[in-house]
């Protein structure tokens, strides 16, 4: 997205055209109550127990309330009584979204090997010729020469579980991906991009964990997913590398290798399962 | 203090079982919230016996409805011994079942209002008591048993003894809304103007004064006041009366002011034209009982019971607000320290009382909204942190502050500079962040006001992380929120932020 490309100019020259262009509304106004506005209610709750002989004074019911605070992602219905909870919530699952197509990595450096791997074409052809899938694990620094090799050494190296949920090969009608300007204004609704394959970036259902479905082909599960996408038109959620929601799934798949899945899981979800299924997906695997 | 003081005894009293009180308490509220949402919410007040400290707990029992029976004989048919009987007659009508059973003899009426009228004031006491109780009772076919002896009610107003004066006034106020044919009949016969001169000649016996305005405020919550009633009450002397009320007496309390300030608040927001109210200086006076009450409560003298007269002294000033021309705000509400007041009550009840904070923060937005010179006056008196510091308060009274900050905003720029420079930007960070949509919505309005005005706003807010913030917004399943924060970020804030996540895509 290019900053400031839609709008001409920055400053103050044409303040009153922008204001009227501008989406907001906010007049001061004059509020008029009528007696039985829901506003009173408590007061006259008040005047009336009073009036009633039943009038305490209220020291001691304090019945203050503090707003709640709640994730803005659609699809995503946390709600936090602390703003710390909120900015972990949203630095957890949120941040680190590929923005072509809306998984939510962990961290940046994920990010950008998810980037890179699933949606650089560049990166196709040099790893054609060179390693270029690097070990996950920061600071170990190894490429590979396919995501086989990477999850083997992963494995075998850095202890990982062997039901971890690694990038999976691509598939031969390669990624589906449009260079859509990932900045949307309203049309959240227009995702139709989807990864087809994992990588990286892991897709959470807990739902869907139950409900293995062998025998879908790639095609009705990818537009399963994009329906779904429409639906929750959100940053993708993203378990990040603790994996096997579908593991067991993987294990059943007939007509793909057994440690593989190529499905998408026909719900992506956003949210709904995300924190369990980021903190929860850990416990599952024991 | 008449009432509070009854209600203490009896608190003090209900030691034990305190929890069990509690939960009564909050049967009752509830009850009387089911009423209020079906528009039936009345209540009546029941003058206690000199001697008595609280309601006694009468025996309900089939030997009360004998009792009436019996009673009502030998009163029938005694001489010297009337007075004894009619006092016992008037303990046994406590009981609702004894009640009924009265209404049900024939001519019970009719001795008790020729006893009403009688040559010996005792029994006129007495009887008039009798009456009191029977207003009292919960089944509302007994009212329109007692319309026999209205008339005399009314006449009496205009008598000289204190404690008889208050009865009457006390069941005619009880009476009114039990049934149609009892307001129709009182209106005839002319209740308003008979209260009118009760007030007017009763001025300073403040226990009348506060009978007086129970009474009145009855009238006055009828489902058709509007056109019956209160046309009347402002054309007459009534208005005038009570606002001079309105200041609490030193000795007597606050219990005749409360009465009062609740009629006024009936009067200010059922009338479409506040004019006549306004003529005869309501804003003016309630505006300068807003001012000491809030210099009362800021010294810390809070006195107990007062938030019963805050709060429809608040709704006065709100209202007639609210209908004011703008030209005449000066001299209508006088002085602008007024917003401090209503600050020190905001600020003084949102942990006991969030219901008058929100009053409170709604005057705010009136005064805030029709002048520019309350906004300063916000401003320059320093009051606009103490609001920043409501907004985590729910329950519509952060809503309700962030709108006053927004009028502030609006005006003029320079507010919008003095409001950053308070602080607000990185409480707006936080407010952007709540689950209330209003909230959210409305601090994108002040955001944008206050980005507009200075281009360090902008660079604070990018500072604080605004920007993934925003961007946060724009997956909201909200369409007003999301254009908004898009609008934010694509005209203003990332223009110069380099704090771009999307720059990582190649």
């Amino acid at each position: 997205m290019k900053p400031g490309g839609k709008c001409p100019t920055e400053d103050s020259e044409e303040p009153e055209r922008r204001q009227t262009e501008a989406p907001f509304s906010f007049t001061p106004q004059l509020v008029r109550l009528h007696k039985d506005h829901e506003l009173f209610e408590d007061g006259d709750i008040h005047r009336h127990m009073y009036l009633q002989d039943l009038y305490i004074s209220q020291e001691d019911e304090p019945t203050t309330s503090v707003s709640e605070f709640a994730c803005h992602i659609s699809g995503c219905s946390a709600v936090f009584s602390a703003l710390e909870e909120y900015e972990h919530h949203y630095n957890s699952l949120h941040r680190h979204v590929c923005c072509s197509c809306r998984r939510s990595l962990p961290s940046a450096r994920l990010l950008d090997i998810h980037i890179q791997e699933w949606h650089d074409s560049l990166f196709t052809v040099l790893a054609q010729r060179q390693d270029m899938y690097q070990c996950l694990v920061e600071g170990c620094g190894h490429k590979f020469r396919t995501s086989d090799h990477r999850k083997e050494h992963l494995i075998r190296i850095h202890k990982y579980p062997p039901d971890f949920r690694f990038d999976k090969p691509k598939k031969d009608r390669g990624t589906r991906e449009t260079k859509r300007p990932p900045h949307k204004d309203i049309a959240m609704e227009e995702v139709g991009d989807v990864c087809e394959s994992e990588g990286v970036c892991e897709v959470m259902c807990d739902v869907l964990s139950e409900q293995p479905e062998p025998g879908e082909s790639m095609e009705t599960v990818v537009e399963e997913a994009a329906a779904h996408l429409t639906k929750a038109a959100a940053a993708g959620e993203d378990a990040g590398l603790s994996a096997a929601v579908h593991s067991k799934e993987c294990l059943n798949t007939e007509t793909l290798k057994p440690q593989y899945s190529y499905r998408v899981p026909s719900t992506v979800c956003f949210g709904r399962g995300s924190i369990r299924g980021f903190r929860g997906q850990r416990g599952r695997r024991k | 203090m008449w009432r509070l003081n009854r209600v203490r005894h009896k608190a003090g009293r209900q030691g034990g079982s305190s929890e069990e009180a509690r939960l009564k308490r909050r049967e009752h509220e509830k009850a009387l919230r089911q009423a209020r949402r079906d528009r039936q919410l009345v209540s009546k007040r029941l003058l206690l016996n000199e001697d008595e400290e609280q309601p006694e707990v009468t025996m309900d029992t089939m030997s009360g409805e004998q009792d009436v029976v019996s009673l009502l004989y030998k009163l029938q048919h005694s001489g010297p011994e009337r007075e004894t009987h009619l006092r016992a007659l008037s303990n046994t009508l406590r009981g609702p079942s004894a009640q009924l059973s009265f209404i049900k003899q024939e001519n019970s009426m009719h001795l008790l209002v020729s006893l009403l009228t009688g040559s010996n004031a005792q029994c006129r006491l007495h009887a008039v008591r009798c009456l009191h109780e029977l207003s009292h009772s919960p089944h509302t076919n007994v009212a329109p048993a007692c319309l026999p002896a209205t008339p005399y009610l009314l006449t009496y107003l205009s008598g000289q003894s204190t404690k008889f004066t208050e009865l009457c006034l006390y069941t005619l106020g009880n009476l009114f809304p039990d049934s149609d044919i009892v307001k129709e009949k009182l209106l005839a016969q002319g209740i308003i103007p008979a209260l009118a001169n009760c007030l007017e000649n009763q001025r300073h016996n403040l226990s009348v004064v506060e009978a007086v305005g129970f009474t009145l405020s009855q009238l006055l919550q009828a489902k058709d006041a509007a056109e019956k009633i209160i046309p009347q009450v402002l054309a007459s002397s009534l208005p005038t009366q009570l606002l001079s009320v309105l200041t609490p007496d030193q000795n007597f309390g606050l219990a005749p002011a409360i009465e009062c300030a609740w009629c006024l608040h009936y009067l200010a927001c059922s009338s479409e034209d506040n004019r006549e109210l306004l003529a005869r200086g309501a804003l003016l006076q309630c505006s300068s009982l807003l001012l000491s009450l809030g210099d009362a409560v800021a010294e810390g003298k809070k006195e107990e019971g007062m938030e019963l007269l805050v709060c429809p002294v608040l709704r006065c000033v709100g209202n007639l607000l609210s209908l004011c021309p703008v030209d005449s705000l000066s001299t209508q509400v006088g002085d602008v320290r007024l917003a401090a007041a209503v600050c020190v009550l905001l600020q003084a009840y949102p942990h006991t009382q969030p219901a008058l904070a929100r009053e409170s923060a709604w005057v705010l937005n009136n005064l805030t909204a029709a002048s520019s010179d309350f906004c300063s006056a916000l401003l320059s008196l320093n009051l606009v942190p103490g609001l920043i510091q409501l907004l985590p308060f729910s329950q519509g009274i952060n809503t309700m502050v962030l709108r006053v900050l927004a009028n502030i905003a609006h005006k003029k720029k320079e507010f919008c500079v003095q409001l950053a420079q308070l602080g607000l930007v990185s409480t707006l960070c936080a407010t952007l962040k709540m689950a209330d949509q209003e909230m959210v919505t409305l601090s994108l309005e002040v955001l944008f006001m206050l980005v507009l005005s200075t281009q360090q706003v902008a660079d604070e807010f990018v500072r604080l992380g605004g920007v993934s913030l925003l961007e946060a917004i724009q997956y909201n399943s909200e369409g007003e929120m999301r254009r908004r924060a898009a609008y934010l970020l694509e005209h203003h804030l990332l223009t110069h932020s380099s704090d771009l996540t999307v720059d990582n895509v190649p």
